[in-house]
């Protein structure tokens, strides 16, 4: 397998280190070197040769191409099981739906997250239980960080070039998680969202940071997911009042009692759309008076309808903790869900 | 212990677009702005408008405006860009 990226001789470690961290080519953390041998390795094990084109970046025509994800992938600290996820994902981001560019360039500072689903999560080991939204596993951790170095040096997308966040947030590192399927009897994310329960899938969505909520003190469904809704309600009026995809983060604890009472996601979501919308006056009471003008009756709802709402299983077992993940602009870009590819009796590219 | 380590930018620049030619004169020309629709272009090409007009002599002076300021411009704005002699785009953060 020839590969037509540049080579660079290092004569250590350190200096390996240093000349990609002097090149721009980082994210601040120390890089897995990508040989030769270990992006073959990737390219391998996804069946993919190295001039495969992902997709041309739709505003200043770049081209994407398998090798190039592999070596990011590589350097993130992915091993070869996880680039077909990184490619997946990547696709996704590529759809006009998803208006890459903006949603990385914005200095609205959202970042992508990337939900996993499927047996794939097992076979990678990603754990979709303690500490589901931070460091819980390598294969989450290492995917994550693999999108965003993708963007850093595929399309620039680095601080103060392309990427003109203001303040941008952790998940800009890595923002992956795992739904824990195992331990839930609603439908996963993907098969809601029309991919085969069966296939593994990648769910992208341009992602503000994680916002926490706490609601221990009460079982009953529809006010545990009062405590969802107000938190996007929160949302509305100090951030953003654009419909669009949010994300809820339901752990074991509060998801136990929704599902005891016979809420499924989709009466979750009806329920959240009616419940999380402001009316624009509400903004006075927050310094943004300014911008009521004579509208101050309209209402505003965090999602244009239910289904725009993703609800994931995932966290700990313990603690009436859950998560809003608010989109980055309303609907300026759409989450995209696409099941990883199979190959069913194919060949390996000739090398 | 040395390493061969590869280059994980794209390496080729994204194709490059051509200036259009130089104007000698703002004078009797049509000048074309697009706004990404924020609201500080307002003020911003309100002013410049009155400006061309009457500092430069320029004859027209087209506004148009993105339907989604995070996105390149429409495809009907685009296509209308080579019937103007000169044309400023404007971010409005």
């Amino acid at each position: 397998m020839q590969l037509a990226s540049k080579t660079y001789d290092a004569n250590d470690i350190s200096a390996v280190q240093e000349l990609y961290h002097s090149s721009g080519w980082t994210d601040g953390l120390p890089i897995v070197p990508p040989t030769a041998e270990a992006v073959q390795a990737c390219l391998e094990w996804a069946m993919m040769s190295p001039d495969q084109l992902i997709g041309i970046e739709p505003v200043r025509g770049l081209a994407i191409t398998a090798e190039k994800l592999a070596i990011n992938a590589v350097m993130a600290g992915c091993l070869p099981m996880h680039f077909p996820v990184v490619v997946t994902a990547w696709m996704a981001m590529m759809q006009d739906e998803f208006l890459m560019h903006g949603a990385t360039a914005s200095t609205g500072g959202c970042a992508v997250l990337v939900v996993l689903n499927g047996p794939i999560r097992l076979e990678l080991g990603a754990n979709g239980t303690f500490n589901a939204l931070g460091n819980s596993d390598r294969a989450t951790a290492v995917i994550g960080r693999a999108v965003r170095l993708c963007l850093i040096n595929l399309m620039d997308v680095r601080p103060g070039v392309i990427d003109r966040s203001t303040l941008g947030h952790p998940g800009k590192y890595s923002y992956c998680l795992a739904e824990d399927e195992e331990d839930s009897s609603w439908l996963p994310l993907h098969e809601q969202r029309g991919v085969e329960r069966a296939a593994s899938a990648v769910t992208v969505m341009a992602a503000g940071a994680p916002r926490q909520l706490m609601n221990e003190w009460t079982t009953k469904p529809e006010e545990i997911l009062e405590t969802f809704a107000a938190e996007m309600r929160a949302n509305l009026r100090h951030y953003s009042i654009h419909p669009g995809n949010y994300a809820i983060v339901v752990p074991k604890q509060l998801r136990e009692h929704l599902q005891a009472g016979g809420w499924t996601k989709t009466k979750i979501a009806e329920f959240i759309h009616e419940r999380a919308r402001i009316h624009r006056r509400e903004w006075a009471e927050v310094g943004k008076g300014a911008v009521v003008r004579d509208r101050g009756d309209s209402v505003y709802p965090a999602m244009e309808s239910p289904d725009q709402l993703l609800v994931i299983a995932a966290g700990g077992p313990a603690g009436g903790f859950g998560a809003v993940i608010p989109p980055w602009l309303g609907n300026k870009s759409h989450a995209v869900t696409l099941p990883l590819g199979v190959c069913i009796d194919c060949e390996p590219p000739k090398s | 212990m040395t390493f061969r380590v590869l280059d994980p930018t794209t390496e080729k620049a994204p194709p490059a677009g051509k200036l259009a030619p130089r104007l000698d004169t703002l004078e009797g020309k049509t000048i074309g702005f697009i706004s990404n629709g924020k609201e500080g272009t307002k003020g911003f090409f309100r002013h410049l408008d009155q400006m061309l007009r009457e500092e430069y002599g320029v004859a027209k002076v087209v506004s148009r405006t993105k339907s989604n300021y995070s996105a390149p411009a429409d495809k009907h704005i685009v296509d209308e860009i080579k019937s103007w002699d000169a044309m400023v785009s404007g971010l409005g953060d």
